[in-house]
């Protein structure tokens, strides 16, 4: 039993999450199956990350890396056909129980997806658009929590001067920014982040591998990543993930290095995928 | 050819450009050690001389595996094997500084010593190069096995190396003062060469698994 297990609750009773740093894991994953149908997407997938820790997810096309991520804050669950067996922990919690609130979840598990996904309105908006749906409503509060997501997203001193410009107007480095900002603003545990940087150009791609670094001294980060060299410079562990199965999952020193399986090896040097 | 032929081309050729440094190297070897039983000042010039050509060949693979690291970005095995490339080229160059350092001895050397302490250098010499052939072999192979061995052919050479030092200051006197330090130089040069052997084999093992052996 992890330490934190018995502290923590986001049963029906409302009670606080407790997401102090303990040394733990933010999820464990545990015999994790999952089918589209009749095809099997996950297989066993066994996983402890570390909170407050940059965990990448490595792999060809197909291999279930971005059903991995999306089932971990239970995006998956909205498609139909999506069947799973096995747990998924979130702090010691079945995110899969029927008690279980899906929407106290993802106030918890913040997710970017590739394409930055701006509201259709002003950066300000976008930013209050998650604290107004949680109640609050004074002005100086949604002030503050603007510019501190804004500074944490590092995006604040670029826009600072108009906060009232269409997020549309935004470059796409500073969309994705946006949207890190947007997901800080109501203060979540972990980020989900599945290619954050597929669609930006190499100096956008860059500060958002800067911010990532300031993010996880603060939040648990999850990163599917195409780019090796982008998991090599940005995680401490690393999943290299094929055919729906993890085959290796170390630390990202080890797994660039010297990793234990050959098609570890064959992957991250660009042998197929 | 696989995804990364061009690359892995390129990987072999560093690997043969090795050996045949290596080769060199030791040919060098052999060289300083018959000028030493044979002296000849013309053939001594020719070898110092030719040293920098050996020079150039290790600067040549240095420049080449920072241009494989820059353009490829080389990660795991080819990362190894690239770094290993780097530390291996600079271990033979300086087995080969210390082949021109024998001749340089040689040279200082008032008189020519066809003594025994020549047969024992030669002894200490033989082991010291089987190890630089068994090292390139082990190299060429990514032959673990063969590389450990080599470790167990210094502690022969550390052997011959210790007994060839006490009986030298043993036999020496004032007369000979000179003749005797050149001759403790010559020694050294060897024993400090079949210690780049034991090098060469720990770089190796690393290339072949990653992992840090002090095999001295």
């Amino acid at each position: 039993m992890l330490a934190s297990q018995e502290k923590n609750t986001e049963y029906e009773d409302n009670t606080t999450i407790e997401t102090k740093k303990t040394g733990n894991s933010v999820y464990k994953v545990d015999q994790l199956n999952l089918w589209y149908g009749e095809d099997q997407a996950l297989k066993n997938i066994e996983l402890d990350i570390p909170e407050q820790e940059v965990t990448a997810i490595i792999g060809p096309s197909g291999c279930g890396k971005s059903t991995f991520i999306k089932t971990l804050n239970r995006l998956t669950e909205m498609i139909p056909s999506v069947k799973t067996s096995g747990g998924i922990y979130y702090r010691n919690q079945d995110i899969f129980d029927k008690k279980y609130k899906v929407e106290l979840l993802r106030t918890k598990v913040g997710m970017v997806f590739q394409q930055p996904n701006p509201f259709p309105k002003s950066i300000y908006e976008n930013i209050v658009y998650g604290p107004k749906i949680h109640g609050i409503k004074d002005k100086k509060v949604l002030d503050e929590i603007v510019e501190n997501s804004l500074k944490g997203a590092a995006l604040w001193e670029e826009v600072k001067d108009d906060l009232k410009r269409n997020a549309f107007g935004l470059s796409g480095g500073q969309q994705q920014r946006l949207c890190i900002a947007r997901c800080l603003a109501i203060e979540p545990d972990v980020l989900l982040m599945d290619e954050p940087t597929s669609a930006l150009d190499p100096i956008s791609t860059l500060k958002i591998e800067e911010l990532v670094q300031e993010l996880k001294k603060n939040y648990s980060i999850i990163i599917v990543t195409h780019n090796m060299q982008q998991a090599g410079r940005i995680s401490d562990n690393t999943a290299f993930f094929l055919n729906g199965e993890v085959v290796e999952y170390d630390q990202t020193d080890k797994i660039f290095s010297s990793p234990d399986d050959k098609r570890t090896e064959d992957y991250i040097s660009g042998r197929f995928g | 050819m696989g995804v990364r032929g061009t690359y892995e081309q390129e990987l072999v050729q560093l690997k043969e450009d090795i050996s045949t440094m290596g080769e060199d190297v030791i040919a060098v070897f052999r060289q300083a050690l018959n000028l030493l039983e044979n002296r000849d000042d013309e053939k001594i010039k020719t070898l110092i001389e030719g040293d920098s050509a050996i020079n150039q060949r290790e600067l040549q693979i240095h420049d080449d595996a920072t241009m494989m690291i820059a353009r490829q970005q080389p990660v795991a095995t080819d990362l190894r094997t690239t770094i290993a490339a780097l530390k291996v080229s600079s271990d033979l160059e300086r087995v080969a500084d210390l082949a021109v350092d024998i001749v340089k001895a040689a040279k200082r050397m008032e008189q020519e010593s066809n003594g025994s302490e020549i047969q024992e250098i030669r002894e200490m010499a033989d082991v010291a190069e089987e190890m630089l052939r068994e090292a390139l072999i082990a190299y060429q192979n990514r032959d673990l096995m063969r590389a450990q061995r080599i470790a167990t052919l210094d502690d022969t050479v550390d052997r011959k190396y210790k007994h060839y030092i006490q009986r030298l200051f043993t036999l020496s006197d004032e007369t000979n003062a000179e003749q005797t330090t050149q001759l403790a130089f010559i020694g050294r040069y060897v024993e400090r060469i079949a210690d780049y052997g034991t090098n060469l084999a720990e770089w190796i093992v690393y290339e072949s698994n990653g992992k840090h052996f002090d095999l001295n």
